[in-house]
């Protein structure tokens, strides 16, 4: 029988999304052009090359390495691409993602990663055109309701604050925006205009953020409801405990 | 004999909690109503700030613009906002005034909010306060103030211009 993985125990849908996050069976909502992705991310100018560190690997002419033989680059390793930054920050207020579903996307799904997790927003380090595969990708689907959430490179604030009037999260830099029934970004992630309106689609209702949202509340869906991932967080923290247990040293 | 006290009397403080940040026409509308009210001495609001220029990372010295920073109308007088506003707090001089504050909220929030009363705007002034206004003379110790209700309001750093607005009653105008 082929091997399954077995992603997060539990019932409840918070759970089961949690699945679909880690497993990236996740539903594709819209669609963001390359360039526009390009321009709202801030690193070159949409339709430019892509600004290289080194040389191609295939040019370079790597030592002799057993691992190197066995690991593949990714494309933007082997391309000699720079190393650049996406960052997400999702609102408390049943956001799809949470920066540990973000990382755990990142980590089991791309290669050459470097996610870091903070309480209210998730950076995540990559080769520049990996980063834009994966960020589309995170861009695109459900893991993303461009409402609740935004790509914030700095001044992420707003995570844990009351929504706006309108139901999106506060953005202090006005980057992107609710214009007519849809979110616009007409800012890159750092707050620098851009010259054009990204079109980020329509926000989800409240009531489907509180059905597709991975984050456990008193008001939708309580932690302590879901029996299973109760028994195994404990087990995990009993073990963690145990294992750090040395009466000899 | 030095005089030391400044405030003699303890009037009620309320915080009104929405549960949504407010847009600029609502915070106006929500602070006309709390303004019409009789008995309401102080307004203080609070919230997230919204910035001219962004201050961090690679974007530094970039406008800003946000739509929310626009200038709103509270009984008759002028101010811009440089708040999303989140909280208002209120002073208020009787009980009676506290359920005329509650049914303002009603009318103007179209979703609920919270109404607690308690400490929430400075009563008696600090060291800084002190620092900034000194005191009224050698042998009187109060603060040199006319009226000390400013204090609190602002931050003791900040210019009172741009984060102060006196409305004068009916009747003393």
């Amino acid at each position: 029988m082929a091997y399954k993985p077995q992603y997060y125990p539990g019932n409840t849908s918070v759970a089961k999304n949690r699945r679909k996050h880690m497993s990236d069976d996740v539903e594709k909502l819209r669609d963001i052009s390359d360039e526009d992705l390009t321009a709202i991310l801030g690193h070159r100018a949409p339709g430019s090359d892509y600004p290289s560190t080194h040389p191609p690997l295939a040019e370079m002419g790597e030592p002799d390495c057993p691992v190197r033989e066995v690991v593949e680059p990714t494309p933007g390793a082997a391309a000699g691409d720079r190393v650049r930054y996406s960052q997400f920050a999702d609102s408390m207020y049943n956001a799809p993602a949470v920066p540990y579903w973000r990382s755990y996307h990142a980590a089991i799904n791309f290669r050459g990663v470097d996610p870091g997790t903070l309480s209210g927003r998730q950076v995540n380090e990559m080769r520049e055109r990996d980063l834009e595969e994966y960020t589309k990708r995170q861009a695109e689907t459900e893991i993303t309701d461009w409402g609740l959430a935004g790509l914030r490179g700095c001044t992420v604030h707003g995570h844990s604050l009351r929504l706006q009037e309108d139901g999106t999260m506060f953005d202090m830099l006005d980057r992107r925006r609710l214009e007519g029934g849809v979110i616009v970004m007409d800012k890159d992630q750092v707050g620098v205009p851009i010259d054009r309106k990204v079109n980020l689609g329509k926000p989800i209702s409240e009531s489907e953020a509180a059905k597709r949202t991975t984050i456990y509340r008193v008001d939708n869906v309580p932690f302590r409801s879901d029996k299973e991932v109760v028994e195994h967080v404990q087990r995990v923290w009993e073990l963690r405990t145990k294992y750090g247990f040395q009466p000899k040293a | 004999m030095v005089k030391t006290a400044s405030v003699t009397d303890k009037p009620i403080q309320l915080r009104v909690f929405p549960y949504r940040m407010l847009q600029p026409q609502t915070a106006e509308k929500i602070l006309n109503e709390i303004d019409q009210v009789k008995g309401v001495s102080r307004m203080l609001v609070s919230g997230k700030n919204l910035p001219r220029k962004v201050t961090c990372g690679p974007g530094t010295g970039s406008d800003v613009n946000h739509p929310d920073r626009v200038i709103i109308h509270v009984g008759g007088c002028a101010f811009e906002l440089h708040v999303i506003v989140g909280d208002i707090y209120v002073e208020v001089d009787d009980e009676s005034a506290i359920e005329g504050v509650r049914a303002a909220c009603e009318r103007a929030l179209p979703f609920p909010f919270e109404l607690k009363r308690g400490h929430f705007i400075k009563r008696k002034p600090t060291l800084t306060d002190f620092g900034k206004y000194g005191f009224k003379s050698k042998t009187d110790e109060s603060i040199n103030l006319e009226d000390e209700r400013i204090l609190g309001l602002t931050d003791p750093h900040a210019k009172l211009e741009t984060n102060l607005c006196l409305v004068k009653s009916e009747e003393n105008s």
